[in-house]
């Protein structure tokens, strides 16, 4: 169980998140949704112990992360952003040394364990230099695995990455939802938050603006968009409740129109009126 | 001792990667390099002709550059790789979310910093037996070398975490170890020095490394010098420590 409240944090003028509050329950894939610079990735930082919050508090199953950091260290796995993995030591060796930072019992078997459930295992000596940007992302969720966190934080898990590698990336969550982790996702892209996520929080220049399962956010904006490019090059967007409403809104529109389902950006730039990228 | 349990992967690690630093030649290279070039120019080409308190001026000098040597290293390799370990890598954030404390990512990273200057200040001494013929080492000298690598690694840690960007160590490097190197009785006595100026030289550790370890016995003198390395170390391990307990992105 985590529990957000009234999480405030400023870098300087800049305030990256105000009185940002949700609750995840166990075993619940939740994301962050939101563009570059709304304050996902430091939301993340603040439940991972890596910064401090300003105002607000964190709790992860039951303890606070101000007061017990070494207690939240010890139940979660973090992905961040960047691939921070020693890549002058195989792959072996980098969750050689995390596995004893964290302690893990039984660490030989733990390593094939994970290493297998990404698809790292025949390369285990290999140098992760030598990885694409692909492997290493694998890499880092099979050292966040290797500790068996009650719940692992994912920031930005697949970004940069090409479609199919993504996919894999995609595949290798489910699995991990299947053993009834609690998963935390933070994303700024729409089609994995669908994919993925039980519940959605919607961050928008440091505030949550909505929060919901992806089904019942769309529902507030309409089940369909017919979208056309007007004479001065700019896309419009009409939001229709059905098919036939969208169809007859098709028909009114002297241009070529697309007509298709509603999805979580959608939801975003009704609520801002800007778009996610 | 429950504070430093942990220290041993973050030790480890270092471990790692400077075994395979070693298989480069480039760095067995610019470890010896610069002690090097002193003992060339200043022990081979000056002190041909200089003796100093009766003894040749080789023998005086091989203490002074081990000294060196190992603060250098110790120094150098801790800032710079903690700094862009920090900044660039990210790697010592893992250290940071896991479940070991402070004192331990301190522990472990002095530790390893000392290996990497105890490394280079060996070659150092295997030169001085080759060519320094009034040349030893006591048990004196070995346990200044070891407070001197823990007191330059410690304060290695000061500045990679302080550091803002890659650049500013080397602004902290020309600020406190440069003037240390060439003004704390490396290269020459400090006796004849001006009495205000020496009163400046006497605040630096490393002052304190080269009259030590040149002492064959602890007498008054050598330990007032132990007294003032034990609390720099001690004061600069223990900020070391509460830096790394305060960080916060």
């Amino acid at each position: 169980m985590i529990e957000v409240a009234g999480l405030t944090k400023n870098y300087g003028e800049i305030r990256a998140l105000h009185n940002v509050s949700f609750s995840i329950a166990d075993g619940e894939v939740f994301g962050l949704l939101g563009p570059n610079g709304a304050g996902k990735t430091t939301t993340i930082k603040i439940l991972t112990t890596l910064s401090n919050p300003d105002a607000g508090r964190c709790v992860i199953d039951g303890y606070d992360i101000s007061g017990s950091p070494h207690e939240i260290r010890k139940r979660i796995g973090v992905v961040p952003q960047e691939n921070n993995l020693d890549r002058e030591l195989s792959a072996y060796e980098n969750l050689l040394i995390y596995g004893m930072l964290h302690s893990v019992k039984e660490r030989g078997r733990r390593i094939r364990e994970v290493l297998e459930t990404v698809g790292l295992w025949e390369r285990r000596d290999s140098v992760v230099q030598h990885f694409s940007g692909g492997m290493q992302r694998r890499l880092i969720l099979a050292r966040a695995l290797l500790p068996e966190p009650s719940a692992l934080f994912l920031d930005e898990p697949s970004v940069g990455l090409d479609p199919q590698i993504r996919r894999h990336i995609w595949d290798v969550i489910r699995k991990i939802r299947k053993d009834r982790r609690t998963v935390v996702i933070t994303t700024h892209y729409i089609e994995e938050a669908e994919a993925l996520c039980d519940r959605v929080g919607i961050l928008s220049k440091g505030r949550v603006i909505a929060l919901d399962a992806p089904g019942r956010l769309k529902e507030q904006v309409g089940d369909y968009v017919v979208e056309f490019v007007d004479e001065d090059g700019r896309l419009v967007q009409h939001v229709c409740r059905s098919r036939a409403e969208a169809d007859e809104k098709a028909r009114s529109i002297e241009k070529a129109v697309t007509i298709r389902q509603a999805n979580l950006e959608d939801v975003f730039i009704k609520l801002t009126g800007e778009r996610i990228e | 001792m429950k504070a430093l349990s942990g220290w041993y992967p973050v030790f480890l690690r270092e471990m790692l990667l400077f075994r395979r630093k070693l298989l480069r030649l480039s760095y067995l290279f610019s470890a010896m390099i610069v002690p090097l070039i002193y003992l060339v120019a200043f022990g081979f080409g000056l002190g041909g002709s200089v003796k100093i308190h009766g003894t040749s001026y080789l023998a005086f000098l091989i203490p002074g550059l081990v000294a060196m040597s190992s603060m250098n290293n110790s120094y150098t390799w801790v800032a710079s790789a903690l700094n862009l370990n920090r900044l660039y890598f990210k790697t010592f954030q893992i250290f940071v979310q896991s479940p070991i404390s402070h004192s331990a990512i301190m522990a472990g990273e002095v530790l390893a910093g000392m290996v990497k200057g105890l490394f280079a200040s060996m070659l150092i001494i295997l030169v001085g037996f080759a060519t320094a013929p009034g040349f030893t080492v006591t048990p004196l000298f070995l346990l200044t070398l070891l407070l001197n690598c823990f007191l330059f690694a410690s304060l290695g840690i000061i500045t990679g975490m302080r550091a803002k960007s890659h650049e500013d160590t080397a602004t902290y490097t020309n600020f406190f170890i440069m003037p240390m190197a060439f003004f704390s009785g490396t290269f020459f006595p400090l006796d004849k020095v001006p009495i205000i100026i020496k009163a400046i030289i006497y605040i630096m550790p490393l002052t304190h490394t080269n009259i030590l370890i040149r002492k064959t016995s602890l007498d008054a003198e050598g330990l007032v010098s132990l007294g003032v390395l034990c609390a720099y170390a001690g004061v600069i391990f223990f900020y070391g420590s509460r830096i790394i307990r305060r960080y916060s992105e």
